[in-house]
């Protein structure tokens, strides 16, 4: 059962390089692009492509919103189209198992995401050559683990698991702005909020400096952890039907 | 002819067996509709067993049990003796839904091959097995189009493709020839017949009495969520149920209606007689015969299933 799985892999990476890869590397590239060629022909002989550069800041920022961006990406649908559109029926009539399925499924797309980024960060050092691969893809499997994995519960419980996702990451931080500092019950609910404010200091300095808060990097990939097991336990106990 | 609580398959293994099953759908907002209701059934190995209803009386959701895409709110269902969704982990089955819905960018052969290979199929088997699906189901000039350039006919054929590719010892077919020309519909019927072996089940949801009439064993009538009746397609049950038949001749039309002083005219050399039994109808014939009638065709009004089934589901159907 496993074997056939671990075969099937193959048809998997396919599936994302052609429907979600070449997509990603396409917007990274352009992205990069339309942010740094004009401030690099604005800058002309002052640009410097280094961490004392006044643009490197902004490429902590571009390189870390292109990881969130392609795990939002590879998360759409990843769960959720299959029961949708009723790709299940023939998939899950074969000898396999459905959480297998899905758990190797994952895995697969973040081989994927990373094959991405680390196509993206070659792009990114011919710009800024102070970055640093390894760091980048460092960053980009503890973003993929601690969203997507919240991504992955979303699509096995909701059907529009993008959008709900968008609103859980953008809303947590928001709640997080408003209520985060106060005293009252407030700010000690949003604690269980998706640590999204975590992200920034994080991008900073695992990609900048290949430094990281040890207590940050196990508190968003516990996160993202928890909610990808009971995404899986979800479809091992619920229905696979919509 | 079984009656509505005789739940006993043939007297062979189990292989199917639905315990007092029943499933609900809750919305958000607290409704409920109870799409299957204290259901039970056993289907036995080697049998081909259809499931007839209405539209809306279940039949989908009692095969979405069996394959474990749903859970039932009661109940259980196993195939041979361990929950049915462990089985088909275990085991897969040949399976071809009503909708037919493979993503639409794949290629006829490649979704083949795909599904070989999540079958646990050999590699060195693979295009063998696929190559032979393609030709049993004609599907040899389609095999390099993109799934949403099929027509529905070609879908179905690669849907029921994917469900013969390995020797299942259950398969499970729901409205299989919806979509398919009469051509296609008659080399399905072939198809299946060929299936039948003693070592395997089939089970075969249907709108098409006739259709179930010539394949299954045994046929459960469903309504409203619940088995009204389980019937045995032969005719050697029949009688009494079968008492109009439509008789035509070429030869003998006085001596016809003679013998059958009741019968209707039903056109140029055809009548509609009304008899008591099979004996009875078999009697007459014969002295018919020995006079000089010259019989072209007998044909039963409704086929056994179809006079149960609207006896079963009235005129709800």
């Amino acid at each position: 059962m496993t074997r056939n799985l671990a075969k099937y892999s193959l048809w998997q990476f396919r599936d994302f390089v052609l429907e979600r890869g070449i997509a990603i590397v396409l917007i990274g590239c352009l992205w990069s692009y339309v942010t740094f060629e004009p401030m690099r022909r604005a800058m002309g002989a002052q640009w410097r492509g280094d961490q004392t550069s006044p643009v490197w800041a902004i490429a902590l920022q571009v390189s870390a919103a292109l990881v969130s961006l392609s795990v939002l990406i590879a998360m759409n649908g990843i769960v959720s189209t299959n029961r949708k559109s009723g790709y299940y029926r023939f998939l899950f009539s074969k000898p396999i198992s459905p959480v297998v399925y899905y758990a190797q499924l994952f895995v697969v797309y973040m081989a994927g995401v990373l094959v991405a980024m680390l196509i993206l960060s070659g792009v990114l050092r011919t710009i800024f050559p102070a970055l640093s691969v390894r760091n980048f893809l460092l960053y980009a499997a503890i973003i993929y683990v601690a969203m997507g994995g919240i991504g992955f519960f979303l699509s096995v419980a909701t059907r529009y698991d993008w959008l709900t996702l968008a609103v859980v990451w953008l809303g947590s931080r928001i709640l997080r702005d408003v209520f985060g500092a106060g005293t009252g019950w407030r700010s000690k609910a949003v604690e269980l909020l998706p640590p999204v404010h975590k992200l920034d200091g994080l991008a900073g300095s695992l990609i900048g400096n290949g430094t990281a808060n040890t207590t940050d990097v196990v508190w968003l990939l516990g996160y993202g952890l928890l909610f990808f097991v009971v995404g899986l336990a979800i479809i091992r106990y619920g229905s696979l039907a919509d | 002819m079984s009656a509505a609580g005789d739940h006993r398959g043939p007297a062979s293994a189990i292989v199917i067996e639905f315990k007092n099953v029943g499933k609900t759908y809750k919305s958000l907002l607290g409704n409920s509709v109870k799409a299957v209701e204290e259901f039970s059934l056993v289907v036995g190995q080697g049998e081909i067993l259809g499931i007839a209803g209405p539209n809306g009386a279940g039949k989908t959701t009692l095969i979405a049990m069996l394959l474990g895409y749903l859970r039932p709110t009661i109940g259980t269902v196993e195939i041979d003796g361990i929950p049915a969704r462990n089985y088909v982990e275990r085991n897969g089955i040949g399976y071809l839904s009503e909708l037919v819905a493979i993503p639409p960018k794949w290629r006829a052969y490649t979704a083949l091959v795909r599904y070989a290979t999540l079958a646990g199929m050999p590699d060195a088997e693979i295009h063998r097995r696929v190559e032979s699906v393609i030709e049993l189901l004609g599907l040899a000039e389609h095999r390099d189009k993109k799934v949403k350039a099929l027509s529905k006919g070609n879908l179905q054929r690669l849907g029921l493709a994917q469900a013969l590719l390995r020797e299942e010892k259950l398969l499970v077919l729901d409205e299989p020839t919806h979509g398919l020309d009469p051509v296609w519909t008659q080399r399905f019927r072939d198809i299946v017949d060929g299936l039948r072996r003693p070592d395997r089940t089939i089970l075969i949801a249907s709108h098409n009495l006739d259709e179930l009439q010539r394949l299954a064993d045994r046929v459960a009538i469903i309504d409203r969520g619940r088995l009204q009746r389980l019937v045995t397609t032969g005719y050697e049950h029949a009688t009494p149920a079968i008492t109009r038949y439509r008789l035509a001749i070429a030869r003998g039309h006085d001596l016809v209606r003679a013998a059958f002083p009741q019968a209707e005219e039903a056109g140029r050399d055809e009548f509609d007689v009304t008899v008591q039994s099979l004996q009875e109808l078999n009697a007459t014939l014969a002295n018919l015969i020995a006079q000089g009638v010259l019989v072209a065709s007998v044909v039963p009004e409704h086929s056994v299933l179809e006079q149960q089934f609207r006896e079963a589901v009235g005129e709800s159907s």
